[in-house]
């Protein structure tokens, strides 16, 4: 059964008449004069095709060994312009240690590289560092901010989860079962490592288990946040806190496909 | 910004558990089990109060989650029974509360070498997840015993554990059939 009324009939065929008014004018039949010349002006830029990307366990593993040489460099950064100032000081020998760890862990996992017959990455994963590093550093060091010694172990905190998280993350694409044992093997280092930040930054007892902040509602630091090991969003706050006395919130994640470090991706 | 793919493995490796990977399934859920009474064993001892027995109250939590977790994994293959070796290593300890946190400590440390262990060896790629989520976990559980009452770095940091998983070879892969048109 039709149910097209009369009116709308009349409506429809008059949208029509406008569409098809308005397509003859953007088409060739609007009255512009077809010129050769303008084919002509300017040369074409000769393009460069983008090399295709592809996932592989080598590019894996040169990704987790990219993210070592960021928390390599976050460390060298709070031992060489002295970040860690009152009691936090006393946290020099740790982040020496970390700073150490990570290294042997960089060392390691591009000898699984080479192994597998790809190039060893040495160098900081370039797009982490651009998309949440800097920009933490840059909160963590601006003017007005009380509590610059407790954000950069903060920060610290936060590359150490987004490490065990990547490792952890990743046994899921790696194609051998050795090779997700040695990924998850370095995880639980750098696990270890965020427990001790975290027991710094909220420490107790009562501060182990997942708590949230009664002001804002966002979770505490905690050293073992869930019964499992979450692949999810960090959240980092850290700065200058503003009128309310809430500090700026970054949300750090694991390397995304954007952020592998494929074959033909090269320290600058 | 890059294209992307993520590339077919030489050989795909199976979601769902292999028979090889159920019997290291089982052995683990037997140390979970383990780990999970020794906590109650300690919870129950009377020896700790507020904070300090929530703590170890939701480490038995945990554990006991990673025994249900297992029970999904391989579903009937389940024994749901506790690795009593381990349990007897470990319950003498409990007695007091300083030779009980070095106790646990030791316990995590085995748990998270032993299923790194079996992560080795898993094939299937579902109880892989799962077990990766359950190892970084337990190295945390294990490096707040070096934190807790006082921070000690090195007991903190400390991964000596011996694997107590068995090793199990996985069945051949079996050919591909191919079918021929006549």
């Amino acid at each position: 059964m039709n149910n097209i009324s009369r009116r709308d009939a009349l409506r429809i065929s008059g949208l029509s008449v406008f569409g098809a008014a308005f397509l003859a004018a953007c088409g060739k039949q609007s009255g512009v004069v077809q010129s050769a010349n303008i084919l002509s002006e300017g040369a074409v830029t000769p393009t460069t095709a983008i090399p295709e990307g592809v996932v592989t366990d080598t590019v894996l593993l040169r990704t987790a060994a990219s993210l070592e040489y960021s928390a390599i460099d976050l460390y060298n950064l709070i031992l060489k312009d002295g970040m860690l100032t009152g009691d936090y000081a006393k946290l020099t020998d740790a982040i020496t240690r970390f700073r150490d760890a990570h290294q042997t862990h960089a060392d390691s996992v591009n000898a699984l590289v080479v192994s597998l017959g790809g190039k060893a990455h040495t160098c900081a994963n370039a797009r982490m560092d651009s998309l949440y590093i800097q920009p933490a550093l840059k909160l963590v060091t601006e003017k007005g901010n009380p509590d610059a010694s407790r954000d950069i172990v903060a920060l610290a905190h936060a590359v150490e989860n987004i490490c065990v998280q990547t490792y952890q993350g990743f046994v899921a694409t790696l194609t051998a079962p050795t090779l997700r044992a040695d990924s998850i093997r370095v995880a639980t280092d750098e696990a270890r490592h965020a427990v001790v930040l975290a027991q710094v930054l909220n420490g107790g007892y009562a501060s182990v288990g997942p708590t949230n902040n009664e002001k804002t509602g966002k979770p505490n630091i905690a050293s073992v946040p869930a019964a499992f090991g979450s692949l999810s969003s960090v959240l980092l706050s850290i700065g200058a806190p503003n009128a309310d006395d809430l500090k700026p919130t970054l949300t750090l994640e694991t390397p995304s496909l954007n952020g592998l470090i494929y074959d033909f991706v090269d320290c600058q | 910004m890059t294209t992307a793919q993520v590339s077919t493995p030489r050989s795909t490796p199976p979601a769902q558990p292999t028979e090889a990977d159920k019997q290291l399934l089982q052995f683990a859920q037997g140390v979970e089990l383990a780990a999970r009474d020794l906590y109650k064993k300690a919870a129950d001892s009377g020896k700790y109060a507020d904070d300090e027995l929530a703590m170890l109250t939701l480490f038995g939590e945990h554990h006991n989650s990673y025994a249900q977790a297992m029970n999904g994994l391989i579903g009937k293959a389940a024994t749901n029974t506790r690795n009593e070796s381990l349990y007897s290593a470990h319950v003498g300890q409990l007695a007091s509360a300083q030779s009980a946190y070095a106790s646990l400590q030791s316990l995590e440390n085995t748990l998270a070498a032993t299923n790194t262990d079996i992560l080795g060896q898993l094939l299937g790629t579902d109880a892989a997840k799962i077990l990766a989520s359950i190892i970084t976990i337990e190295a945390r559980m294990a490096a707040v015993f070096g934190t807790l009452p006082a921070l000690s770095l090195t007991s903190a940091l400390n991964s000596s554990g011996n694997s107590l998983a068995p090793k199990i070879a996985q069945a051949p892969a079996a050919p591909t059939e191919t079918t021929v048109a006549p």
